[in-house]
Formats: structure tokens, sequence, C-alpha cells
């Protein structure tokens, strides 16, 4: 098989990589080991909530700027600031386009909710979800926070103690209805995913903005768990016509409906555009040429290679075992490029879970151009892009979803210009 | 130290992380609530069942083995292989009914039915003997059976091309399956047309068996081992003794020759595996390689829309089918999303199962009558029975509507 | 008054717990006190073997005879918090069989049985040993949850008007001129001390039992030696599997639950250090690669966690009694030892004769009250454990049989009252472990929980494969959920348990497990947005 560019990760990063190169014309493919972490998405993307040092940030793109003093390894600032801030603009409308409605500034971070209430700095949200300009400063001064009948992922309570810090009132709503009765026969798949169906039904829905009406009387807006509309888009628009409220939804623990739903977007986006996915594959080795990556073969292809011009290593970290901590060292299982990362165990992380943990920032080691170094020399036709980058704490900073699409985005520029 | 060097657990359901994405992109558990789901049934229900044996649960019959889990997990756990192998190890070890029996058995139900086709195929879509059908065996009334063809494919081969095949001057094997064999010899003819266009003559191999799918999914392990071996043993001859490579026309009995002796009846077969492929692989690689070249004659616009079957989105093979469809002058190719259509082989035809089967394969009939397509095209003979049955398009074989279109 | 006693106990280990029964059941007055949870001590943190006594039958002979006693009463008074799977004692080539004949002669003294099998059908009974094993002897080893024995003798405790308080830390000795008369405790709930009489202390602290004893100026000197211990993701044996030579480090592998478990090491520690156990690498290391000679797929089995546990070693020299053998039953009659009276100290020994010890203690105490009652905690069942398994799977027949047997196994007869009458009971907390919510309030209404800890100890709750990833914020959820006022507290109790979580994962965080912790940084700090800094300035 051969193709222009063979992306290897169908995450945020790859798939972005995939759909700018596939824009302009380049016939890609995407070998994916499986459905992506988009599936645990918070509703928002992050560019950079803070700098290494804990200082928060409020301009992203000045932040950004403000890395290549205090963080020249940071891959916004290999990136470097004009280009981080020029991709910072575009991105949004990439996502757009693929039908994800995003609305952020990357000038100014707002604030997401989450699902315990708590505010986080975020750069792009989804319509639909709960955000405010500055913390504290809720579209609302009463709500009534819905949950499902049954429903384990979402605690309204949590969320109520964080709003009464800010004097919001706060009532509790629940709903019920015999299709979820069916789900609940089973003991453990009343589940995001099998919730959000039975509101695509329209019926359903219809019943839930009745009760959700009647439950809201004297609010100024309603909280749903984002458990509706994951096959269909006008659930929430609807819902907020039938019940004439404002209504806004909160993320939930995995599987997330809109990381669901962001992961089909993209999905068809790159399909539609003339792009090969292919799901539940995974590379066993490559050929390397005179400093090129010839060809990898994957365990369902066998002996049927993907062949192409460039390649984008987009496998992330170690959840997607983009990277791969064994019991004395970090490897990058797919072509062995060598990694950025600390010799002894011990340092990898110390002993409070909500640390700042070396090994988060471990990554691939790439040249300035963001081209894959193995064995010391650079690969010429092997990008890294995403989560396996090192040299930043997606976390901790604030910047996962960013770094994917921004280092996404240079990485297709250049493959494009050369 | 050479321990933990990998860090990777041998046992493949300690890799699963429990990040739940199996659980959105099971088709059953989507519509039964009596299915515990992937994960549960899969890896969760695996420890426990190491902890104790009688933590099997009976519900893990409702699994339909279409492995979306697997192709949908990030960590690589082989979740349908562990409720299938877990059904083989803790399950009911005698499954005596006579439905499972009948629905099992493709190979010997279709050489009693092939004789009689007419008769058979008259008495099946009858009301009074669906009726009984649906009561005595469970079988469900509402379903379509599929038609038994009038003579077998093998037959008519041995009588009318085994001959001719010799003259060519490079050879393939096929492993042509229970379908083509029982209900549709016209699939297997237009393999030849096509294979024999190319300069292949085909061969059949010394001695086929089911591949056993249907077996396994109704608990008749000891049964489809014996099989496998049998058609490994044939396999082997072909491969090793003549240097034949063996392709198929179906899907499911590739996956099942491929994978599933090893994963799930632990019959190695790792010398032949990598011979036994699609014919649509097969055919592509010899056209990308420059080793063939297709002439077509009827261009005539046709729209199809394909349809991937869950064991072939498994092994990743859409694509091939995909590409050669796209090769045909005047056939435009639209790819629907690749989803369950609810058959899960012989799991559809199952009274307790006829509900969700068609709940499962809901949407995809939505978008199959959407799609504006003429005619919709899958590797697999039971999806095509479902989607004939479930919506208003006709359902055929890549390569037959490739033949039919060849100079 | 009704803040007097007949007796005081200290600690809410196995020991004090088992003190607590036997008191109750003889119609003594007891309140326990304990500044943790219960089992949080050595008790919580061991191999949990039930000792057969063929490990001490060699060295220490006492013990044996103590281990194999309590071992057959245990599997009749604790059914349901016991699994009679036997155990092989292995020699490797390396080992020699020198020691086998030693073994099973010190064996037969001790009356344990002991048979030498055939290194094949050895391999039979436990696929997963070592195939090089050139030895093999067959004892009744078997496996006891320590979490549970502890909750079910703290439960009929109960039951037997005992008081039980968690959370409430022991300050001060009070003392009348030569004589204990009470202690003052503190009450970390309440935040506030509270003064408590009795005319007889007991001092069963374990290893901080040395501290106990130094507020009322008396020195029990105590040594402290920590063992750690890695957690496998899933049970690799069935029977438990020892090495056949001189007690060593990871030398023996138990099967516990849903997972199987190699230790120890052994090391001494400061006193200071024992409420700091920090597992190093080398630990780790030694217990890997001693453990894969006793099972070698362990060399490919998922690590869940690390952990040690302090045990109380008594320095014989010390010992007036001369009673003291190493790990031995040490009581001390403070009276006759130190001139103290209306105090004793009950230590050493171990989980496995944490009845006995109870027994002897009870015994002293009932001398000292003028109490002449028997002791019944030899043939007394336990709750839980008065009815057998099959019994109690018959009368809940209607609920799903992953969660039936998971149910039974840690709650014996009385997983019949659970409730499981609606759908939403029947849910799943825990995924791995199949706890439902119905457990989870079962536990929390009637088993002493305060915290999402507390009820890890009780039902399981992230324990398994995810240590507590997806189940962690569902049962804080519903304990907010019970008590919204205390929705903060639910949400710095998440925070705690998963700190708590992640110190056992740290030592052995590659491979899967820190796949897995770095989901669980994006689930709970990233889509959750918590951060400990609440509970830091907490604190």
């Amino acid at each position: 098989m051969r193709f222009d560019t063979v992306i290897i990760g169908g995450g945020l990063a790859g798939m972005a990589c995939g759909i700018r190169l596939a824009q302009a014309g380049q016939r890609c493919a995407i070998v994916s080991q499986g459905q992506s972490a988009i599936h645990f998405s918070s509703g928002s993307f992050d560019l950079l909530g803070r700098l290494p040092g804990g200082e928060a940030v409020s301009d992203p793109v000045a932040g950004m700027a403000a890395l290549a003093e205090c963080c020249p390894s940071h891959p916004y600032a290999v990136i470097g600031a004009e280009n981080c801030a020029r991709y910072a603009q575009e991105a949004p409308g990439l996502l757009r386009e693929a039908g994800i409605r995003v609305a952020g500034d990357c000038r100014r971070n707002h604030f997401r909710i989450t699902p315990m209430g708590k505010a986080k700095a975020t750069w792009l949200s989804i319509d639909g979800y709960l955000t405010t300009p500055q913390v504290g400063e809720f579209p609302f001064k009463s709500v009534c926070i819905v949950n499902i009948e049954g429903f384990l992922d979402f605690y309204p309570e949590f969320i109520a103690e964080e709003l009464r810090k800010y004097n919001i009132e706060c009532r509790f709503g629940s709903f019920n209805h015999p299709d979820l009765e069916q789900i609940r026969r089973n003991p453990s798949e009343m589940r995001s995913a099998n919730i959000a169906r039975v509101f695509d039904h329209d019926a359903n829905l219809e019943a839930l903005a009745e009760a959700l009406r009647q439950q809201a009387t004297g609010c100024d807006a309603l909280i749903l768990p984002a458990l509706i509309g994951i096959n269909r888009n006008d659930s929430l628009e609807y819902l907020r016509e039938r019940v004439g409220l404002p209504i806004y939804l909160l993320p939930t623990l995995p599987p997330s409906i809109p990381g669901i739903r962001a992961q089909q977007a993209l999905q068809h986006r790159f399909r539609a555009l003339g792009g090969e996915y292919f799901l539940g594959d995974s590379v066993l080795s490559s050929e390397i040429e005179q400093g090129r990556v010839a060809r990898i073969f994957t365990a369902n292809h066998g002996n049927i290679p993907f062949e192409a011009r460039r390649f984008v290593l987009a496998t992330g970290s170690f959840f997607s075992k983009g990277l791969v901590a064994t019991f004395d060292r970090i490897v990058e299982p797919v072509f062995g490029a060598d990694t950025v990362s600390r010799p002894s165990r011990s340092e990898w992380y110390t002993l409070h879970f909500f640390d700042r943990h070396e090994y988060q920032a471990f990554g691939v080691r790439t040249d300035n151009r963001l081209r894959v170094v193995k064995e010391g020399a650079v690969l010429e036709n092997l990008y890294a892009v995403g989560a396996g980058l090192a040299g930043f704490h997606p976390v901790q900073e604030g910047c996962g979803a960013g770094v994917s699409l921004l280092s996404a985005l240079h990485v297709a520029e250049q493959i494009l210009k050369d | 130290m050479n321990i933990q060097q990998n860090s990777v657990s041998e046992n493949n359901f300690e890799q699963c992380i429990k990040c739940t994405i199996c659980t959105v992109y099971c088709p059953v558990a989507a519509v039964n609530p009596d299915y515990p789901g992937p994960k549960q049934a899969g890896p969760d229900g695996e420890r426990l069942r190491l902890k104790r044996p009688d933590f099997f649960d009976n519900a893990l019959k409702y699994c339909m083995n279409c492995k979306r889990c697997e192709v949908a997990c990030p960590s690589n756990v082989r979740i349908g292989d562990i409720i299938q192998s877990a059904r083989i190890k803790y399950g009911p070890q005698h499954n005596t009914s006579l439905r499972n029996f009948v629905l099992a058995n493709t190979d010997l139900v279709g050489s009693l039915a092939t004789p009689f086709a007419p008769v058979v195929n008259t008495a099946v879509a009858l009301k009074p003997v669906r009726f009984m059908m649906d009561k005595v065996m469970a079988i469900d009334h509402r379903r379509v059976f599929p038609k038994y063809a009038h003579g077998t494919f093998t037959s008519w081969y041995r009588k009318h091309a085994a001959a001719a095949q010799e003259a060519y001057p490079k050879q393939v094997a096929y492993f042509h399956g229970c379908y083509v064999n029982y209900n549709n010899p016209q699939l297997g003819k237009d393999l030849l047309k096509i294979m024999n266009a190319l300069g292949y003559g085909v061969q059949l191999l010394d001695k086929e068996k089911c591949c056993g799918v249907a077996l396994i999914s109704n608990g008749l392990y000891k049964q489809a081992r014996r099989q496998a071996q049998t058609n490994l043993r044939s396999i082997r001859t072909s491969v090793k003794g003549r240097d034949l490579d063996v392709i198929t026309t179906s899907s499911t009995c590739t996956f099942t020759l491929r994978d599933e002796y090893p994963h799930l009846l632990e019959l190695d077969n790792a010398d032949v595996r990598d011979r036994i492929e699609l014919a649509t692989r097969y055919l592509y690689r010899l056209i990308q390689e420059g080793k063939a070249q297709l002439k077509f004659k009827d261009t005539t616009p046709l729209r199809v829309a394909y349809h991937t079957p869950c064991h072939m989105e498994k092994m990743g093979w859409g694509y091939y089918s995909i590409e050669l469809l796209r090769m045909i002058p005047g056939v435009e190719v639209t790819v629907l999303d690749s989803q369950c259509c609810g058959i899960g082989g012989t799991y559809g035809f199952k009274k307790e199962n006829y509900e969700v089967s068609q709940a499962i394969g809901a949407p995809l009939f939505r978008q199959i009558e959407a799609s504006g397509a003429d005619i919709v095209a899958t590797d697999c003979e039971t999806c095509k029975w479902q989607i004939e049955m479930s919506t208003s398009k006709p359902c055929e074989h890549p390569l037959h509507i490739l033949a039919s279109r060849l100079a | 008054m009704n803040n007097t006693y007949d007796v005081i106990i200290i600690g809410g280990g196995a020991t004090g717990a088992g003190i607590a029964r036997d008191c109750s059941l003889r119609g003594i007055k007891a309140l326990l006190l304990e500044r943790s949870d219960i089992s949080t001590g050595a008790t919580g943190r061991n191999h949990g073997l039930l000792h057969s006594g063929a490990r001490y039958a060699v060295t220490d002979h006492e013990s044996a005879v103590e281990c194999i006693r309590e071992n057959k009463k245990k599997k009749k008074i604790a059914a349901h918090c016991v699994e009679e799977t036997d155990g092989l004692f292995i020699s490797l080539p390396e080992d020699g069989l020198e020691y086998q004949s030693v073994f099973v002669e010190a064996c037969r003294r001790a009356g344990i049985r002991a048979d030498v099998i055939d290194p094949k059908e050895a391999l039979r009974l436990e696929p997963s040993a070592n195939p090089a094993l050139v030895g093999a002897v067959r004892v009744p080893d078997g496996v006891v949850d320590p979490f549970r024995l502890t909750s079910s003798n703290i439960l009929d405790a109960r039951m037997h008007g005992a008081e039980i308080r968690t959370y409430t830390e022991v300050m001060e000795l009070l003392r009348e001129q030569d004589r204990i008369i009470g202690v003052r405790a503190y009450d970390h709930h309440k935040h506030c001390d509270e003064k408590f009489y009795a005319r007889v202390v007991v001092n069963a602290g374990g290893i901080w039992g040395h501290g106990i004893a130094a507020k009322a100026g008396i020195t029990v000197n105590m040594l402290p030696a920590k063992g750690a211990l890695l957690i496998f993701g899933h049970r690799v044996n069935n029977l438990v599997l020892n090495r056949c030579r001189k007690p060593a480090d990871a030398d023996i592998l138990v099967p516990g639950d849903t997972i199987s478990l190699i230790g120890t090491t052994s090391s001494k520690v400061p006193y200071d250090q024992i409420d700091n156990m920090i597992i190093t690498p080398d630990e780790v290391d030694l217990l890997l690669r001693e453990g894969q000679k006793l099972a070698p797929q362990l060399a490919t089995t998922r690590i869940l966690r690390a952990y040690a546990g302090v045990r109380p070693l008594v320095a014989s020299d010390d010992d007036p009694s001369g009673r003291t053998v190493s790990r031995g039953i040490v009581l001390l009659d403070h009276a006759t030892r130190d001139g103290m009276e209306g105090f004793i100290t009950i230590t050493g020994g171990k989980l496995m004769t944490y009845r006995l010890m109870a027994e002897w203690a009870t015994d002293l105490i009932c001398k000292k009250i003028g109490n002449n009652e028997k002791c019944r905690t030899a043939e007394t069942p336990l709750p839980g454990s008065t009815e057998s398994r099959e019994e109690v799977d018959r009368k809940m027949r209607s609920k799903p049989v992953v969660q039936r047997r998971s149910s039974i196994s840690r709650h014996g007869d009385l997983a019949v009252k659970i409730d499981s009458r609606t759908s939403i009971q029947n849910s799943l907390v825990c995924e791995c472990e199949e706890v439902s919510i119905g457990e989870v309030e079962y536990a929390l209404e009637n088993l002493e929980v305060n915290n999402l800890v507390d009820l890890r100890r009780r039902t399981r709750v992230g324990m398994g494969t995810c240590q507590g990833e997806l189940c962690a914020c569902r049962a804080a959820g519903l304990m907010g959920h019970r008590n919204p006022v205390c929705a903060r507290k639910a949400k710095e109790d998440l925070v705690s348990f998963l700190n708590e979580r992640w110190k056992g994962m740290a030592p052995i965080a590659w491979g899967d497990t820190l796949r897995e912790s770095e989901y669980m940084t994006w689930v709970y700090e990233s889509v959750c947005g918590l951060s400990d800094e609440e509970n830091r300035a907490a604190k």
C-alpha cells in the first residue's frame, strides 16, 4: 500500500495532522491501535493553563512565548512562539470543519467546570458545556442539577458543594424512564454511552424535556451530565427549546460522550477527505534505508507493508503505548527511537499522586523540526507529534490538547513545505 | 536483571486498564441487558474465573464473537478471545439442543438439503414450517432462511471445471466454505472466472470441512477441533506439498482458519497462516505488484455501498475489497460506517436473539436505505442474508460484482 | 457513669478485636480504642497465610504447635475468612533435599500432616510451581483474610455489648498511684479529648504498644522488623508455595481472594519510622528475583502494588518472664513485672495465633476482675461463618452469579443482608471485585466505615486491577450522597484514597501499572480537576 504520508496513531494529534495533509491533497493513511484517548475528553481543549513553575496563565499565547525563556525543551518552545500563535488561530477551524462546535480564544483562557464542580482554565470548549469567563462568574444565580437515576459516574452533590461557594443556589433533580430500567438490569452497563443511546430516541428525549421542565421551576438554569446526543446533533437545542431555560452539560467519568463524538467527527472528516483509517492494527516492524523510514509492517497486513514518503509518529504516551516503561527504562516501541527520560526508576515519580511526576514529561527525542532521533541520528522522514513528545506535563500545565493540535499542524506544514 | 523486562503481562487480560472503551463498541451490550458486556465478561470476569471456575456466568453465551471490542481496545486485549475461551473452558460441555446442532452443522445439513433444494427452500419459506421450526427448534419464525442451491459447488466443479483448471500456468487452492458449496455456488464460479481470466487455475483442497465457526459459537468444541485438524491437514498439503496459496471468499471462514484456530481451538497454524488469504486481498496484491491486470466490459454506472463485516473489520482487510471495487469502471463506491449488522452467524437465527439481532442492525439498515446505492457489497454471507432480509437492497459479494463486469 | 468499663483495649488489630470479642462473650464490658481503622497495622499488612505451623516446625517447635492447633480451630470458627488450599514446600535444585527430611520430621513432631509427594504430582496440583523442583511436601497451609477476620470479631464483639471506637487515639494513660485507671483519648472526628475509665487497660497495640507502654513509664523493648510484599494482579497459584529451606526472604507465595502475594523481606527499621514505610527498589528486586524461583510466571505477571508491615518482635533480654521466643506470644502483667496495677500488654505472636493471644489476655483480665467464665471463642463460629457457602448461595439465587459469589466470599452468610431489591442496588461500584451499591450500603451501615480506605478493607472496593480508577469516585459519590453536607469531606477523602493507592503503586509503576496511573491522572486531575491542595492545607 502506497501513501504520501502514513500516520501511526489515530488520536487527536494523528487525526489533526492527517486532516491537514488530506486537505492539501495528500493521500494519507492512519494506523491506529484501537480507539484513542479522546474518549476521555472533558469537552474542552486546553492550550496552556499553567507555566512549568505553577504560575497560572491567562493569556496562552503570551504564556507560550514565555516558555521559550523558562523551558526551551517544551514542545511549544521547539515549535516557536510565533508558529504556535498562528496554529492556535488555525486549530479551532480544523475542529469546526469536522463538526466539533468549539468556542474560545487563544489570547484568553476561560474556565470549564469539572464533574467535581472545580474550575479549570481552558482554551476551547464544545458548545453546551458549562464554562465561565472567570472563576465563579456563573451565568445563573440558581440552578437545578439533574442526574439520571442510577448513573454512578456523576455526582450532583460534588458540583453543588463548589457552586455554593459562589452563592449559587443549587437544587437537585433526577430522571427515570422505563428504557433506563432496561439498562439497569445489567449491573455494570449503566454507562454514559448506553444511556445516551436511550436519549437518542425522540420519545425519550421528550420525556426528559418534560421532566426537566417540571423540576427546574423557579431555577435560572439546568445542569445535566453529558449523556445526550451520541448519534445526533440536535438533542441539546431540542431540550433547551422545550424546557425554555438555559441547559448546561458537564462531562462525566469515562467513557465521555463529547469524546466519542469528537473522535467520530474527526474520523469522518479524515475519511471524507480521502484518508484511509486503519483501526485496531499495530505496527510490528519497520525498514529504515539510508536514514529514512521506507516502510512499516503491521499485524493485520502482514506481507503487505505501508509505504510512504513520510511517516508521522503519533502514538501517544504511556496509555496508548507510544512510550513503554519497562522495569528500568523508557522505550519507544515502534521504531526504537531515542527517548528523553531518567535512568533510575526512583526518579520517575514521587510518592504523592497529585505531584508533578517526571515520567509525565518523558518522550521521544526529536530535533528542532520534530523529526525523530534514533541512535543519535535524525530519521529524515519521520516526525513526532502529540503526547509522545518530551518536555511537557500535559495535565499539570494544562496543555495536552494544545500540544497535540499545534505539533500536528506544525509537522503537517513542514511536510507540505518540503 | 532479566525479569519484568518486557513489562507486558503474558496474561493478556492483565493489559486491560479498565478504560471502558470496549463497552462503547459492543453491539450486544448496547441492546441486550442480559449480556454483561465485554469488560465484565472478558478481562474482569477472567480474573474472577481464575480465582474459582464457578464464577463463570452463562450469560457469556450472548457474546456473538464479533470482536469489535478487540478492534476498539487501545490496550491490545483479546477480549473476544477471552470470552469465547472461557465458554470453552468453563461453560456447559454438552450442548445437545437440536436447534444448535442443526445451525452448527452447516455442512451436514447442507449436504442433506442440497439434493432436495427446491423442496427444502419451499418448505422453509412456508409459514407453517417456519412456525414449527420456531416452536420445536426455537429458530425464529420471522427469520428468512438462506436458500439452498440445487447441487453443490464441488459437484459442479468436478463435473464442469476441474479438468480445465490444470491448463493454467499458475495455480491457487480454494477454500470455498459451506455457503458457496450449498447456498451460492455462483460465487465459486465467479471466483473461477476471475482467476482464470488472470491466468490462474483454481484447485480444491484434498478434503474440506466446515471451518467450524458455527460449531464454536454453538458450543460443539470437540467437533470444531476435529474439523479444524482436517482442514489444517488439507491446507498444509496444498501449501507445503504443492506450494499453492489458499484463497477464500468468506471473511468469517478466513478469520476462523487464520485466527480462531490458534486462539480458541489451540491449534498451531503458524506455518501456513500467512498463506491463507481472502481472494480480494490476493487479487489486490497481484495487481499492485503488476502481476495481473483486470479487463472490464460492462461499465454501466453502479452505485455500490460497501458493508464491512465484523471479522473483516477485525482482520483490517476491508481496504482490499473496497480498492478492488474502486478499480471497476462505472462503479461508485461509498463505504458504510463499520458497524455490526446483528446476524452474528447463527446468533440471529435463534429465537431468543431475534429482537436483539434486529436492534443491533437497525442503524446499519437505516444507513443503507439512505445511501442511495443500487446494491450493497460485503464479504460475509451471513451479513448478506441479514441485509437482504432487513433492507430493500440486494447484497452481493464484491467478487460477484467484479466478475459480472469482466471482459 | 457511661465512660466506665470493665476493660479498655487499646488497638484494633486482630488481637485487640479478638480480646474485645472474648471479653464480651464472657460478659465483660469492654471498650476498644483504635487510633485509625481496624486492621491497619501488622494485621492487615502480612501474607494472610493460614499457617499450618510447618514454616516454624524446624526452628520454633512451640510456635508450630500453636499454629496447627489454631489452624484447625480457625477453619471451624472463621470458615468464611479462610480458604483451605493446602500448601507445598518445594525443594529446588539449589536447595537440595537434605532439609526436606529434617523438615518432615519436625512437622510430624509438631503434629502437622506433612506428605512427601512426587515432583510430577506437585506440578499437577500446582501448575504454577517451578518445574525444576526436585521435591515437594504437602502441608495443611491455607489462606486467611485478615480484614474479614478482624471485622467479624469486631462485629461479634459489638453484638455482645462491646463498644468499638475507631479513629480514637490514646494520648495518655490515667494513673492513680501505682495503678492505671483509664485513658485520655483524642477523637479524630470530633476533634476533642475524652476520658475513659476501666479496671484493666490492655495494651494490644502491636508494634505501637512500645509507645503505649512508654506512656505509663514502662519499657517494652520492641524491635520493629519491616516485611515488604508484592501483590500480583490475579491468582497465580491455588496452593500456598513455600521454599523447603530455612526461612528466608521472599520464599512464600500465597493466593488470597483474587490475587497472589509474595513475601517477605525482613529488615530492622528504627522505631521512629514505623509509620512511614517506604518500599525500596532493592526490596522490589529481591521479591521478584526470589519470587520467580517459586513460580516462574511471576516474571510475566502484572504487579498491582507493594506494601510493608512491621512485625512486633520483642527483645527477650528485657523480658523477665523468660517466655519470649522471637515470634512467640508475649503476655506481660505489668503488676508483677513493673509494679503497675491495672495494665497488661499482649504482643509478639502472629495473626495465626490472635485468638489464642486474646484468650490468654482475657484469662488474665478475668483473673484481675474476678470473672469465672470460660473462653468460648475456640468453638463459637464468627458472624458470617455459621452457614456453608453453598447454603448461602442457594438463598441468594436471584442475584447475578458473579456478584453473588463475590459477596458471599467476603461476608459469608451475612451476604444475605445485602439489600438487592432494586436494580440500582445491584449496580456495581467496583467492577474488578464486583462490589454492588447494596454491598457498599451494607458496609456503611454495619461495618464501621468512616472513609474510602475503611470501605476498601471491608469490601475490596479499589483492591482490584484498577486500584480505584473507576470505583473510587463512585464510592466517594455514594458516601457524599448519603450525607450531602459532607460532599467536601467525601472529595477530600477521594483525594486521600488516591494518594494511598498510589503509594503502593509507585514502587512498581512500570508497564501496565504506569499506563493505568497515567490514565488515572487524566481522569482525576484533568477531567475532574482534583488536586490535593485543599488536603495539604487542611493538614
